[in-house]
């Protein structure tokens, strides 16, 4: 259990400079994509050779920083993929020239860990810093982490959040995979479309946390993460998180659940809907974000937002009821079917 | 707290199919660096490389893994997982178990099939059977289907120290309560992908590596995985343990994208960190599994960072001239070196030394002896100043 502090989220809504959730911006070619904003801290020079899933990353890490007088005793980054633009343009290079003489940047700002790599570089950072890659339980690796290193030190501050990019070359291979809508889809439209595939999606999330209560923007009390494909599995492990992790009597005021309009997953959300046993309001984020490695990390993000406010937009209700009050906000998130995560955050003082 | 020790170890690396071989081969200071046979690329005949000489196919029979998708960085992964897990007798049960973790680490992943993925990321249709295998998590994905396993699973990437990353993490999960046994390690293997990137780097050489020598010219690529299997004393009273994991650090250099700062910040932030944690002092360290990549900027640096932290140097010497630089798999196989370090009481020679840097006239191991050891450090450093120290200490 650890709390969260600053957060700050570069999506494909309005979520960083001038946040306004409540209107939906659109999809543009069945891609949620970054309008991406003014990036303040980072020189011109620097900027200029970074890719975007760096960009966004550091962007969104020199934004909570900048709230935060103590220096952090570690950065965590999940991202499944890095900066998979520059990846394949190096790749590209390579086949191309046919292994003719290349430049580097490409290379250097393609390896996976160097979103965490400038955020230290930038922020002058010596301390733990470590990039987990675990697809699609990228950044639910890096909050584990981040909760064992507040296990080991109390007294510690950490930098943890989830970026992953859509580039040209990714959203080529994962329609090739089946993953992405083949017919043209509005955002709003995500969950009547009965077919298979999400819409692409891209962002970066990054929160302070510690163990710190006092002006806490909320608390994560619970995660878990499982590998499986059977929607009984994912729901035998879900009441055994909420027996874990909601005190008796106590209740669960929203679901937010990571559906994605894909047909095919459906299964995993009814089934973790079946559990909660209808008590609980339900609510989606996927069209607003999309669908990508990390996203769960934009689902946290909106989870400490619709705490403190007190507000859901009305494009987000899946439920016709909404409680009165927000408290305790489940995420569930599938990725592909095969790998899921719950995560439970509650607002400071309950 | 009980401490963490190896229970069971697996490698593959061009010197050698298992652990086995890989110490009669280090014993013998055998060289696996060479032309490269395994798939074409411009400088296959122009600069050396660490490569395992055992093709996909040779590979798959081996493994009886026939699946489609499986890249070779998965089917290496899989050699050395295999041969943990057998080695340190984990049943099917303890591998289905909630509480068996499985970190895994990688730099290029599936990458290793650069023309496959070139084709796939460009053209609209027709994708090829590897559409899920690029990314670094497919390998460990790929273990943790075949096996089953239901603990936490886990993929790290910073760079060259990833797999050193994964090994303190299991530690970190077994200490936590979140496993109970951590299967952990790294692999890599060759790629145009690398090959090109390091190139354009200029710090390939075009001359079996020379680490810590006056006129090193660079690093060779290699290709490899290992994997420990990391548990708790209490757990396991009876059985037979290589060494405990008694310390580790995670540091960053902050100072540059691909290169390391001049007095070494990170490796010496890393080492210190990992004294700390081992509970021990410098002159505790017996012997160092050196980063020694042989470029001309980690050999310097690394070598300034040891002379800061050890009032007397210890001996040292880097595996890089017998393997290659094998990249995400580095930490993970000289992690196994330095537990064969300490279960053997012996050291292995550092290949290719001639001339110490004038600077600082360190120079390594040479010869192979029989020492006492009670303490191994193992350094790995990569890019984005990632930088990882582990101690392992005798049973």
């Amino acid at each position: 259990m650890f709390y969260i502090h600053h957060t700050s989220c570069i999506s494909a809504q309005q979520t960083f400079a001038g946040i306004d959730i409540n209107t939906l911006q659109e999809t543009v070619n069945n891609r949620l994509q970054v309008t991406e904003p003014i990036y303040e801290g980072i020189p011109s020079g620097i900027l200029r050779r970074m890719g975007r899933a760096i960009r966004m990353g550091v962007g969104a890490a020199l934004q909570v920083l900048k709230n935060n007088d103590a220096v952090v005793d570690g950065i965590i980054i999940g991202t499944a993929n890095g900066g998979m633009e520059d990846c394949i343009k190096f790749l590209n290079q390579i086949i191309d020239y046919d292994e003719g003489m290349l430049t580097p940047t490409n290379f250097v700002q393609s390896t996976t860990n160097a979103i965490a790599a400038q955020i230290g570089l930038l922020s002058g950072n010596k301390a733990y810093n470590t990039t987990h890659v675990h697809r699609g339980l990228a950044f639910e690796n890096a909050l584990i982490d981040a909760n064992m290193l507040l296990q080991e030190d109390r007294n510690a501050h950490y930098l943890v959040g989830g970026v992953d990019e859509i580039s040209a070359y990714n959203y080529n291979i994962e329609c090739l995979g089946g993953w992405y809508k083949k017919e043209p889809l509005a955002a709003r439209d995500l969950y009547q479309s009965g077919t298979s595939g999400s819409l692409a999606g891209e962002g970066a999330a990054l929160f302070f946390v510690n163990r710190n209560k006092t002006n806490a923007r909320a608390a994560v009390t619970g995660i878990h993460i499982l590998h499986t494909t059977g929607e009984g599995v994912v729901a035998s492990q879900l009441q055994l998180f909420l027996d874990k992790y909601v005190p008796v009597g106590e209740q669960i005021d929203l679901l937010l659940s990571g559906d994605n309009g894909d047909i095919r997953l459906q299964k995993y959300y009814d089934a973790c809907e079946h559990v909660l046993r209808h008590r609980t309001s339900v609510a989606r984020f996927k069209h607003m974000m999309g669908e990508y490695p990390s996203v769960s990390a934009g689902a946290l993000w909106l989870a400490c937002y619709i705490l403190k406010e007190q507000f859901l937009p009305v494009h987000m209700m899946k439920s016709t009821t909404l409680p009165s009050s927000y408290n305790r906000i489940l995420i569930y998130n599938s990725y592909k079917g095969s790998q899921h995560s719950f995560m439970l955050v509650e607002k400071n003082e309950i | 707290m009980s401490r963490i020790l190896v229970t069971g170890m697996g490698a593959i690396s061009a010197i050698g199919n298992s652990v086995a071989e890989n110490r009669a081969a280090l014993i013998e200071g055998k060289c696996g660096i060479g032309p490269l046979e395994g798939f074409p690329t411009r400088y296959g005949s122009l600069l050396p490389f660490g490569e395992i000489k055992l093709n996909n196919e040779v590979l798959k029979n081996k493994l009886q893994a026939h699946e489609p998708g499986l890249t070779r960085t998965t089917l290496l992964a899989l050699h050395a997982f295999q041969e943990a897990v057998a080695d340190a007798g984990l049943t099917h049960q303890q591998l289905h178990s909630f509480d068996t973790a499985l970190v895994g680490a990688s730099t290029v992943g599936g990458m290793c099939l650069t023309d496959e993925l070139y084709q796939d990321a460009n053209n609209k249709k027709n994708g090829s059977a590897y559409l899920s295998s690029y990314d670094c998590a497919s390998v460990t994905l790929h273990l943790q289907e075949r096996f089953a396993m239901n603990g936490i699973i886990n993929t790290f990437n910073t760079a060259c120290s990833s797999s050193a990353n994964a090994i303190l993490y299991g530690a970190r999960l077994i200490k936590n309560g979140l496993a109970e046994r951590a299967i952990v390690g790294g692999v890599d293997s060759l790629a145009k992908f690398t090959i090109n990137g390091f190139n354009a780097l200029h710090i390939l050489s075009s001359q079996k590596c020379a680490p810590f020598d006056e006129h090193r010219s660079g690093l060779n690529l290699g290709e490899g995985a290992a994997f420990l299997v990391l548990e708790k004393e209490k757990s396991v009273p009876e059985k037979k343990a290589y060494a405990a994991l008694s310390g580790y650090c995670n540091a960053n250099d902050a100072f540059h994208a691909s290169s390391l700062s001049d007095e070494g910040d990170g490796p010496y932030l890393a080492m210190k960190g990992a004294l700390a944690r081992a509970g021990i002092l410098a002159a505790d360290i017996s012997f160092i599994n050196a980063h020694g990549t042989g470029t001309e900027n980690n050999d310097i640096s690394e070598s300034k960072a040891m002379l800061r932290l050890f009032e007397k140097m210890p001996a040292f010497a880097s595996t890089k001239s017998n393997t290659g630089h094998t990249l995400g798999a580095a930490g993970a196989i000289e992690a196994v070196y330095s537990i064969l370090n300490l279960a053997n009481q012996e050291v292995y020679p550092s290949l290719n030394f001639r001339e110490p840097i004038a600077s600082t006239r360190l120079q390594p191991v040479q010869t192979y002896a029989k020492m006492p050891l009670q303490q191994v450090m193992s350094n790995s450093f990569g890019f984005g100043g990632n930088c990882t120290s582990l101690i392992f200490s005798s049973c």
